[in-house]
């Protein structure tokens, strides 16, 4: 089946997605602490935020990650955009904290980050965003691994170690065969990879892939811990090919969610509901009907489609204020868990 | 670029080179040689887009996915998520949790009520067996507050505490004991167990929701009740929401989804802010008053309403006092008693007020207070049969003579005058077009609502801002259905399980409750510091026995310290305001400090002795919110860690050890001074496990374990066990979050099958009298100290100055922050790592600028209290002029142990220690956590400077 805004990858039969919605993120990161809770305690992983949370405009997570290059020249695949590995100050160290002997072996000191001031973290510009009071702006955006259709990191690693999944798209770097080389770090536009210096393995999201395969002692299939734990439930995840899902009607049909970035050409499966923010103020104290958030700020994280997807889902507000139905905005609700997460492909495709 | 360690470089790439297409990359260094790949003897993959064949590994992630066992638990932390989680646990310890996903839902039409849950929640098994956690008993060796302890048995550790309090007791010193635990929802097992014992021992039990200024007090004084809000799924259910204050986003994690799923159903949100919040990000519209402005907002918007004829009228003349007529020469309401040939009907015309018909006829207002028996009354009626005239302004005939009288709703149309539109907009800095529009969307929507919070109640005069922002409610009716009111959420007043919780808590009823605010600031020595106004007031107060300040003063006049605090399940010397005062005053008069704390904050630090209480993963608890009308438990997940017990367990071994002691030493009951009770310490322990509802010996060491207790709750309490409905068990939380069946007589609704709660219904549908002088919701308030200060009737008062403004020019503000619930987590290292670390003050670009501060900088925030140190947060969307510390960090988190309350001094507002009628008290006397004075914070002054050498 031919789709006007997504593609499904040569030789995947089925790719899994997510669609964020910024109008309900809270920036509160208890996605954040879900995935590392679950998976990133190890040695060697406690610096890493396979789901992070950053606050826009800003730096973000890495510091400055989208000018650190990877992705690909064009649409067509076949160069890749030189890409850096991050240093490790723009990740932020994982500090330690002596409570034991302040608290009780009366050390004569505050609890602070051990080793002096801290200077930057994964979190570090949170709520500052741009502009100036009344008028200033910022929202919170989550990240996790794109699991992309076209992945410059699989492209990236010389030993075929990085791969994407025939059932479901999710993209993994091998653990026994990965060396630790990074390109994968450096390829990845997203810098969503993560160099593990105890395992010397590169990791990252796996897109919960033992949960949502149902491969816990319950045998129950299970959404990311991301989403499943996302308490005001702005995640939606399924199948992009599942035509009859949510996020189908919301990339496809409403084209009101968006992948990050598109012109790193390597086609996210991660997509976003682009936020709207109150208007501006005048100097008067009035509120006065211009965009908060520039619209050109937008442009360059979701391309020029946010305008059309903006002003879809704005039609669609006011058609519910005035007493009308819209699909688009039950979607965007949590009235009905049971289509949020689309994940047993029983009986939703005929080869399942 | 960076180049790679150990790989060469190659300038085709990979998969190109597979294809064998040979199109060089751009990428230098990514390719791998045909070398290398020999090299490394790496088989080949066709294209690991889509077919893998070394698929085996991925069983490693998949064995991380595994645990032993689920518990239901939640946490106890003074918050009011109330969110049911799963424990995880893997070989025996703790691994994580994960919201339960299985609040039953009982209205479709409303988003999933799961999950609830937040960050903090999402880590608490960080706690369980963290480097801060208790693990034994622990006496202090050092000074308080060093961190130097010895580890004592628990046997030890009892026989030195009973010994203390057996000492305090025999010497008449009981009231010099205080137990000191917030909010009974989250844990009321825990809150009793100590609550209990204090009790029996005729002790002191400490107010919380009005100290920590959570309590509106333009609650009680408009509405006769300590706070009534809707459940927070009710949010949706309003075509219309201001957030005044209330900064949900970060607050209210659990319950943000109801504001933000409205947004897609039709309803408009609006956010009042002074700084653009990070709930005012996702508003429809944005209001950024002046800060200490709301209140004038609040007026001009009510003015803009009746003027434009906009307010619900058939409301305003039934449901408040604004037909009742007020006398000129006196400033009070007059009574039935004072007009011939009025009154003759009702008991008590004194306390009946008067209203004037169609005809100019004077008539009784029904269910005053003289008509009616009690503070409720549901068996009468504030229905009208004749229509009152709203607008009265003449002079009646009184047992005085000619007497001029206007009716209320004139008195506040005149105080509405003052708040024109250009006043308005001068005052708040919100436009004049925009405050008007807002007040006439509200107006016109078919429900509105108003989430109250922190943000308008934490300043001096909080409740001139209440009464003004619930007014804007009456005006227009919007309140006492679905999807309207004043909803204000800060802290947690109440517990659901009321009638089981006060029995288990309190089992002699006879009861020392203090205004903790009063006696926190009492024994600190406010009053040789502050002005001779409140000096004067609170003096009165005390005198008239209006505010109890224990201990009690003595047949001689003799006052004496209190000697002994018990502190648990919350962090009183940090979070106390007034803080320096209360460390170098207050502290040193106690004896004995005991802190029971499965971690070390800084009440333990500060403590003599510190129990090792059972985590929230390693107890047996209920849980409730009156954000929701759920239940829900604790159940243990793991045994408590070393040594700890439960709060339960702990308490009641303390009775056993002074009852075995008292008994050895045949110590006889003594009379309690103030009540018709004895003190039996020879019967501690029997009467601490005895069910004291049941019938004599029946009930003999059935409160014997934690589990136990909790069943008690339920089973004695309306909303979990009714005469006419289903019954909750212990067992029945455990299997899934249970909804309330009904509701008890300290709520103001009944709890609907397939509704949301919304409070005032008892009134505003079913008419009963509100609990209030006039019964009515009543803006006119004619005591004595209201009059004098001119605040009869809701007014804008600019925040008093408590440091000097020139010297200080910055705001200095202490909001709830993101990352903890109060002090818990702040010590948290996965979230401290989630923002900077450490102590991080906000600051608008150009305040920094002038200082010369840059974001990052260490900084020093000072007034003539104290000074502080934080990380400066360079904030653009900060109102200029003022800076916040998101609050909540540990003593022991600045340097010198200064903490974010060393800058706040001790302040209250006299108008709250009143009693109301003066005589009587029905509509205000002091009750815990009901009516008392507040601990504002909001109107202190500071100014920042960049620390020397603050870059280290």
């Amino acid at each position: 089946m031919a789709h006007e805004n997504f593609e499904i990858a040569d030789g995947v039969d089925h790719q899994v997605a997510m669609v964020m919605d910024l109008n309900k993120c809270i920036g509160c990161q208890t996605c954040t602490v879900a995935c590392k809770t679950l998976w990133t305690e190890r040695e060697g992983t406690e610096y890493m935020y396979w789901n992070n949370v950053e606050t826009r405009p800003g730096k973000g997570y890495p510091r400055r990650w989208e000018e650190k290059g990877g992705g690909w020249v064009s649409d067509e695949h076949t160069e890749r955009t030189p890409g850096e590995i991050p240093a490790s100050e723009d990740y932020g160290e994982a500090w330690e904290f002596d409570h034991e002997g302040i608290l009780k072996e009366g050390e004569d000191k505050k609890l602070a980050p051990e080793g002096g001031k801290p200077e930057w973290g994964p979190n570090w510009d949170e709520d500052q965003g741009a502009g100036e009071h009344p008028n200033s702006y910022y929202f919170y955006l989550p990240r996790i691994c794109n699991h992309c259709t076209h992945p410059s990191c699989v492209e990236a690693c010389p030993r075929q170690a990085v791969y994407k999944r025939e059932e479901d798209g999710v993209v993994l770097v091998d653990q026994d065969r990965c060396r630790g080389y990074r390109y994968c770090v450096e390829g990845c536009p997203y810098k969503k990879i993560y160099y593990n210096a105890v395992s010397k393995n590169s990791e990252k999201c796996v897109f919960c892939y033992p949960r949502i395969e149902g491969e816990g002692p319950d045998e129950e299939i299970h959404p990311p811990a991301c989403a499943d734990q996302c308490v005001t439930q702005l995640r939606l995840v399924g199948y992009l090919d599942d035509t009859d899902g949510p996020i189908y009607k919301l990339v496809e049909q409403y084209e009101v969610a968006l992948p990050l970035h598109p012109e790193y050409q390597t086609t996210p499966n991660v997509y976003y509901i682009p936020p709207f923010a109150p208007p501006q103020h005048s100097e008067g104290g009035e509120t006065v009907d211009v965009d908060r958030i520039p619209r050109s700020y937008l442009e360059q994280l979701f391309g020029e489609r946010v305008h059309d997807a903006l002003d879809t889902i704005e039609q669609e507000r006011q058609k519910v204020e005035r007493g009308g139905y819209s699909e688009l905005m039950e979607i965007l609700q949590d009235t009905n868990p049971a289509e949020q997460y689309r994940l047993d492909r029983t009986g939703v495709f005929d080869d399942d | 670029m960076s180049s790679n360690n150990d790989q060469p470089d190659g300038d085709v790439s990979r998969r190109d080179f597979l294809k064998g297409a040979g199109v060089a990359s751009v990428v230098g260094v990514t390719g791998a040689t045909i070398a290398e790949q020999g090299l490394n003897n790496l088989e080949l993959v066709d294209d690991p887009i889509g077919s893998y064949p070394y698929r085996d590994w991925e069983d490693l992630y998949r064995e991380e996915w595994d645990w032993d066992s689920i518990s239901r638990s939640t946490h106890s932390v003074n918050c009011t998520g109330s969110c049911s989680w799963q424990v995880y646990v893997k070989n025996g310890q703790v691994w994580r949790e994960q919201q339960a996903n299985d609040y039953p839902r009982f209205d479709e039409n409303l988003p999933d009520p799961s999950p609830r849950g937040c960050n903090k929640g999402a880590c608490f098994s960080d706690y369980v067996d963290a480097d801060q956690r208790v693990k034994y008993p622990l006496r202090r060796t050092g000074e308080r507050g060093e961190g130097q302890w010895e580890r004592i048995s628990w046997d030890r550790a009892l026989t030195e505490i009973a010994e203390h309090v057996i000492d305090e007791v025999t010497e008449g010193r009981y009231d010099a004991i205080s137990g000191f635990t917030p909010i009974p929802a989250m844990s009321p097992v825990s809150f009793a167990s100590g609550t209990r014992l204090i009790n029996l021992l005729g002790g002191v039990s400490h107010s919380f929701y009005d100290w920590y200024s959570d309590l509106p007090p333009g609650q009680p004084i408009t509405w006769g009740h300590q706070t009534d809000n809707a459940e927070s799924a009710d949010w949706y259910n309003a075509d219309y929401i201001i957030a005044w204050g209330s900064n949900i986003n970060v607050t209210r994690i659990p319950d943000a989804k109801y504001f933000l799923d409205a947004q897609y159903n039709g309803t408009k949100r609006v956010g009042v802010f002074t700084d653009y919040s990070q709930t005012a990000i996702h508003t429809d519209e944005w209001l950024s008053p002046n800060p200490g402005t709301d209140t004038a907002l609040a007026l001009g918007m009510a003015r803009t309403i009746v003027d434009e004829g906009l307010y619900d009228e058939a409301h305003v003349k039934e449901q408040s006092d604004m037909p009742l007529l007020v006398r000129e020469d006196t400033g009070k309401f007059l009574r039935a008693s004072e007009v011939p040939g009025l009154g003759a009907d009702v008991e008590n015309p004194e306390k009946v007020m008067v209203m004037q018909d169609g005809d100019g006829e004077p008539r009784i207002a029904p269910a005053s207070l003289g008509d009616r028996a009690d503070k409720y009354d549901p068996s009468k009626s504030i229905e009208l049969d004749f229509d009152p005239q709203l607008a009265v302004e003449e002079e009646v005939t009184t047992t005085d003579g000619q007497v001029p009288v206007r009716s209320v709703w004139v008195n506040l149309r005149e105080e509405l005058s003052n708040y024109t539109p250009e006043y308005v907009a001068e005052e708040t800095g919100v436009g004049e077009r925009t405050h008007r529009k807002i007040a006439r969307e509200f107006a016109e929507s078919d429900a509105a609502k108003i989430i109250h919070g922190k943000g308008v109640n934490d300043w001096y005069h909080n409740d001139l801002g209440n009464r003004a922002i619930q007014l804007l409610t009456t005006l227009t009716g919007h309140i006492g259905r679905n999807g309207t009111g004043v909803d204000h959420y800060v802290g947690q007043e109440k517990i659901w399980t009321f009638n089981g919780w006060k029995n288990l808590s309190f089992p002699t009823g006879s009861v020392r409750g203090v205004p903790t605010t009063l006696w926190t600031y009492f024994h600190a020595g406010i009053l040789n510091n502050t002005d001779e106004q409140t000096r004067s007031m609170i003096q009165e107060s005390v005198n008239e026995g209006w505010m109890p300040v224990y201990p009690e003063e003595r047949g001689d006049g003799f006052r004496p310290d209190p000697s002994t605090m018990f502190v648990w399940r919350g962090n009183f010397f940090n979070q106390a305001k007034g803080n320096v005062a209360i460390e170098e005053n207050l502290w040193p008069k106690l004896d004995l400090v005991v802190d029971i704390n499965f971690r070390l904050d800084s009440t333990a630090l500060y403590s003599d002795i510190v129990l090792p209480a059972a985590s929230h993963y390693e107890k047996t608890d209920l849980n409730m919110t009156d954000m929701h009308t759920y239940v829900h438990p604790f159940t243990p997940a793991v045994e408590p860690l070393g040594e700890a017990k439960t709060d339960w367990q702990i308490f009641r071994e303390l009775a056993a050890k002074i009852q075995d002691l008292a008994e050895r030493r045949d110590i006889d009951p003594i009379d309690d001074r103030k009540f018709d009770r004895e003190i039996d310490l020879q019967s501690l322990e029997d009467d601490y496990v005895r069910d004291w509802l049941t019938e004599e010996g029946e009930g003999d060491g059935a409160l014997a374990d934690d589990e136990a207790a909790a069943e008690f709750i339920l089973e004695h309490s309306t909303e979990s066990n009714p005469d006419d409905g289903g019954e909750i068990t212990f067992a029945d939380t455990v299997e899934q979050p249970q909804r309330f069946e009904a509701a008890g007589d300290h709520w103001t609704s009944d709890i609907e099958e397939g509704e949301a709660y919304a409070p005032w219904k008892d009134f505003v549908q079913d008419k009963e009298p509100w609990p209030t002088f006039t019964g009515r919701q009543q803006y006119y308030i004619d005591h004595d100290w209201f009059l004098e200060l001119d605040e009869q009737l809701p007014t804008h008062k600019r925040p008093p100055e408590q440091q000097d403004q020139q010297e200080y020019p910055l705001r200095y503000n202490t909001p709830h922050g993101r990352y903890a619930i109060h002090s818990t987590w702040r010590d948290n290292e996965k979230l401290l790592r989630l923002n900077r670390g450490e102590p991080v003050v906000f600051i608008h670009p150009d305040d920094a600028q002038r200082r010369g501060i840059e974001d990052g900088d260490r900084v020093e925030i000072y007034n003539d209290l104290s000074e502080i140190e934080a990380i400066a947060k360079v904030y653009p969307s900060a109102d200029p002029g003022t800076v916040q510390l998101p609050f909540g960090w540990e003593k022991y988190q600045f340097p010198n142990r200064e903490n974010f309350n060393s800058l706040v001094p001790m302040y209250m507002k006299p108008t709250q220690l009143v009693q109301y009628p003066e005589d009587s008290g029905e509509h205000l006397h002091f009750f815990p956590n009901f009516w008392g004075p507040t601990g504002v914070n909001s109107d202190v002054r500071c100014d920042v400077r960049p620390k020397e050498g603050g870059d280290n």
